[in-house]
């Protein structure tokens, strides 16, 4: 019988000498084992580190910075940027000790820098800073207070598949994965594995049953993060075993005769866009560090551009799969079980994927050469919520969303206090509460510009972004408290001789909106804003590096789904019980988006609960939200909750999202009250 | 000492069943049939088969078999999935539902009707939990 545990040789003595150097770097041990902080740049890592939200984006070139050259080599979440943190924060709790393969960790960082500027431009966090803190604990441990890790059956079973270098049971290397795969109260039992073909996932599969050990694959594991702090975790999250990381699976070809791209798992949604961009080509967009086929699998790329490109199924033309006998399928193959059907009907919940997919040929669409953006502000929801489901009927527009404010406002400014400001000048000074955000050619640009008074173009939202700081100042301007008071601020200020005063005042340039950044930052922010794509919408929508500004310095749980549009009052009505349960529980909240699907039949909507996920009384908070939002969505009906959504991403969306749900009964909803129970361990 | 899945665990288990749980309040009253398919059970790597069958919430039958396949009954349920997955719910570790939610259990047939089952069915897992202590 194979040892599970991996065997520790870490005697007491070593665990002494381990806290007297923790001590001698101004680190202290307290009584209930944790470390207490004196010392200035550890406080401030352990600072960065616990503001970390495991974003992803430091593990792709999306600002054209570079990527972490050790990352990169070696794979393993813990040489990159969010793994380092995410270790920081794990010796601190005493959880994990150092092994010897921490050495090798810090050693590999050569402070390029490439993370922070990246980290930077998302979230305002300087992760070099905890690899540099990291690398002086480390060096200053003596060589018997690193604990030794020792081989077992296991390990050596999952090296034979994919070599010496890509599995291991380290339990440093394991620790970087709390949070994105690992709940919090894990206990580090587990193994990662990093295979590089299909097959060999396949040959770890079998071995995994053989000796009936769990598994689970990972990609980007920002999805699990999000539910990491919640009550959702227990669920999603792998609780001993084999962790599959599909990093290596990096093919990526584009066929532009077929308009299709073959995509491994490790491609990020940015990867996978960038390709297609050089053939005049563009993916359904999900945010930019999402990796392709696991988005498919999870929930079906939920996207602005859905309503024109597809949903579910309609992603891709193929799927490479691996099941969990380890038996290799393609969707295309002739002799199978319908692999796009699902039963219907709300205890239709899946947790984990029901298979892995490995590669994915998604489909790709042409960008055409008259593409533009026009943005449509309202003061009212249901103003805007009209609007966008005529269109979305209509069949107009290639990307159509209703944006929040507060989405307006953290995807343009480039600080947290910059988007706060923001936000105060566009709620109350201009009104400006939604925008419906339609990206189209000219044909269908002049349909919208003939249902609405005024629009703003491009030429203003580049002034947006360039002039973020100085708009954010207008906070306290005597002359926007007059413009309040009058009867259409908006149209005042998009429409009438105010547009060009504004544009002035916002002196928009790259050299304005880089001063707001550290000093040291700042010229490396100028060269960035100065390119054309970082304030091209249309860019911005394609590539969605924006939205991971919503995380910064905090969490955000964005519960929602998808209902069908048939009933204005009944779509509305449901938006305002998010608002009034983010109210009830004094949680700050805002709407997300809203974006049509199926020829504007249905409308995906996210509701977005902002918190610190350091904090658990108001982690309970969201978590009741979420369980609350959830049944009561599954009463009011016609509606597919995002829990429903999960994993249902391979089927046709004419599966998932028909026949459409009616409200449940209160015997229904009992069961479904029994089955979070059990999902949850009726901990709400 | 009882072992998964042996001649002595199912005697244990009829026995405690039959004598220990409440047609009516441990078992619903269900009327059911429940085939679970272990498969990779150590060390050969085999799969062996349990037949459960309920009857206004009394124990009608209880069978054990080894091979590929069990025709001897045709339940309304089959639940299949590796002898790990079984030991876990057996030892407490995981329930049944959140096998079934997690994947790690199969059901074949519809999902919802074996959810609704499982409440029910808490009452045979605990009986087993409680009789068995030997795995492997």
């Amino acid at each position: 019988m194979t040892n599970f545990l991996s065997v520790k040789t870490f005697n007491k003595k070593n665990y002494i000498n381990f806290y007297l150097q923790v001590i001698a770097l101004g680190v202290k041990m307290t009584s209930d084992g944790t470390l207490s902080l004196e010392n200035t740049s550890f406080k401030e890592a352990i600072k960065i580190a616990k503001k970390g939200t495991h974003c992803g984006m430091c593990r792709f070139d999306f600002l054209e910075s570079g990527v972490c050259p050790a990352g990169r080599k070696k794979g393993f979440l813990a040489y990159w940027p969010q793994g380092r943190m995410e270790i920081v924060k794990q010796l601190y709790s005493g959880k994990v000790k150092p092994t010897e393969k921490i050495k090798d960790i810090v050693q590999s960082c050569n402070f390029c820098g490439c993370c922070d500027k990246q980290c930077n431009f998302t979230t305002q966090l300087r992760p070099e800073k905890v690899a540099r803190t990291l690398k002086e604990f480390v060096e200053n441990l003596d060589e018997n207070e690193f604990e030794q890790v020792l081989e077992d059956d296991i390990i050596r079973g999952l090296r034979d598949i994919v070599g010496e270098e890509w599995a291991t049971n380290d339990p440093v290397i394991i620790s970087s994965y709390t949070f994105t795969i690992l709940p919090l109260d894990s206990e580090l039992n587990y193994y990662v594995v990093m295979p590089d073909s299909t097959k060999q996932v396949s040959e770890i599969i079998k071995f995994a049953n053989k000796n009936n050990i769990p598994y689970l694959p990972r990609s980007g594991g920002t999805a699990f993060s999000a539910a990491a702090p919640t009550v959702l975790a227990k669920g999603l999250s792998l609780e001993r075993g084999i962790i599959i990381d599909l990093y290596r699976l990096r093919n990526l070809e584009i066929h532009p005769e077929s308009c299709t791209a073959t995509v491994g798992a490790g491609i990020t949604m940015f990867e996978l866009q960038k390709e297609a961009l050089r053939h005049k080509l563009r993916a359904l967009a999900a945010e930019a560090g999402a990796h392709v086929c696991s988005n498919i699998v999870t929930t079906g790329i939920i996207s602005t551009w859905g309503n024109r490109y597809g949903a579910f199924a309609d992603n891709f033309i193929d799927l490479t799969t691996v099941d969990d006998q380890g038996n290799i399928k393609k969707h295309s193959d002739w002799e199978r079980d319908n692999p796009y059907s699902t039963e219907p009907g709300f205890t239709n919940l899946s947790l984990t994927p029901h298979n892995i997919v490995t590669e994915a040929v998604v489909k790709l669409h042409p960008i055409f050469e008259d593409e533009e953006v026009v943005l449509v502000p309202f003061e009212k929801l249901r103003d805007a919520y009209r609007l966008l489901i005529i269109l979305g009927k209509r069949g107009v527009g290639l990307s159509l969303a209703v944006l929040s404010r507060k989405y307006l406002a953290e995807f343009l400014s480039p600080t947290l206090q910059i988007s706060k400001d923001f936000d105060y000048v566009c709620k109350n000074y201009i009104k400006l509460n939604y925008v419906v955000s339609v990206i189209c050619n000219q044909d269908d640009k002049k349909i919208v510009e003939d249902m609405v008074d005024y629009t703003i173009d491009q030429s203003l939202m580049r002034s947006l972004i360039l002039g973020a700081p100085r708009f954010s100042n207008l906070k306290d301007s005597e002359f926007m408290k007059i413009l309040s008071e009058e009867e259409d601020p908006l149209k005042t200020i998009f429409a009438g001789p105010m547009r060009d005063h504004l544009e002035k005042a916002l002196d928009p340039s790259p050299e304005n909106v880089a001063k707001v950044f550290d000093e040291d930052l700042q010229d490396f922010f100028k060269n960035v804003y100065s390119k054309p794509e970082m304030t091209d919408i249309i860019w911005l929508h394609a590539f969605r590096i924006l939205p991971t500004r919503m995380m910064r310095q905090q969490m955000f749980m964005g519960p929602g789904g998808a209902m069908w549009t048939g009933d204005e009052d009944h779509y509305l009505n449901w938006i305002q019980m998010f608002s009034d349960m983010g109210d009830k529980l004094n949680v700050e909240h805002s709407l997300g988006f809203i974006t049509p699907l199926d020829n504007g039949k249905f409308a995906y909507m996210e509701y977005d609960y902002y918190y610190d996920h350091n904090d658990p009384e108001v982690c309970d908070r969201i978590s009741k939200i979420v369980v609350d939002s959830m049944e009561q969505s599954l009463v009011k009906g016609k509606v597919l909750t995002i829990l429903n959504y999960l994993f249902k991403g391979i089927y046709r969306k004419e599966h998932v999202l028909y026949p459409i749900a009616e409200g449940i009964s209160k015997e229904e909803q009992e069961l479904f009250k029994e089955l979070l129970g059990t999902v949850l361990g009726d901990e709400l | 000492m009882v072992k998964f899945l042996s001649e002595e665990w199912i005697d244990i288990g009829k026995k405690y069943m039959l004598e220990k749980l409440d047609p009516v309040k441990d078992l619903k009253s269900i009327t059911t049939s429940l085939l679970g398919v272990v498969e990779h059970i150590p060390p050969d790597d085999i799969t062996m088969n349990f037949y459960l069958e309920l009857e206004d919430g009394k124990l009608k039958d209880f069978i054990v078999n080894t091979g590929d396949t069990f025709d001897e009954k045709n339940a309304a349920y089959e639940i299949r999935g590796n002898y790990g997955t079984y030991k876990s719910v057996l030892k407490g570790e995981m329930s049944l539902g959140i096998a079934v939610l997690k994947n790690r259990l199969k059901v074949k047939g519809s999902k919802m009707q074996a959810l609704r089952l499982i409440k029910p069915l808490d009452g045979v897992i605990v009986s087993l939990q409680k009789i068995t202590d030997e795995f492997e």
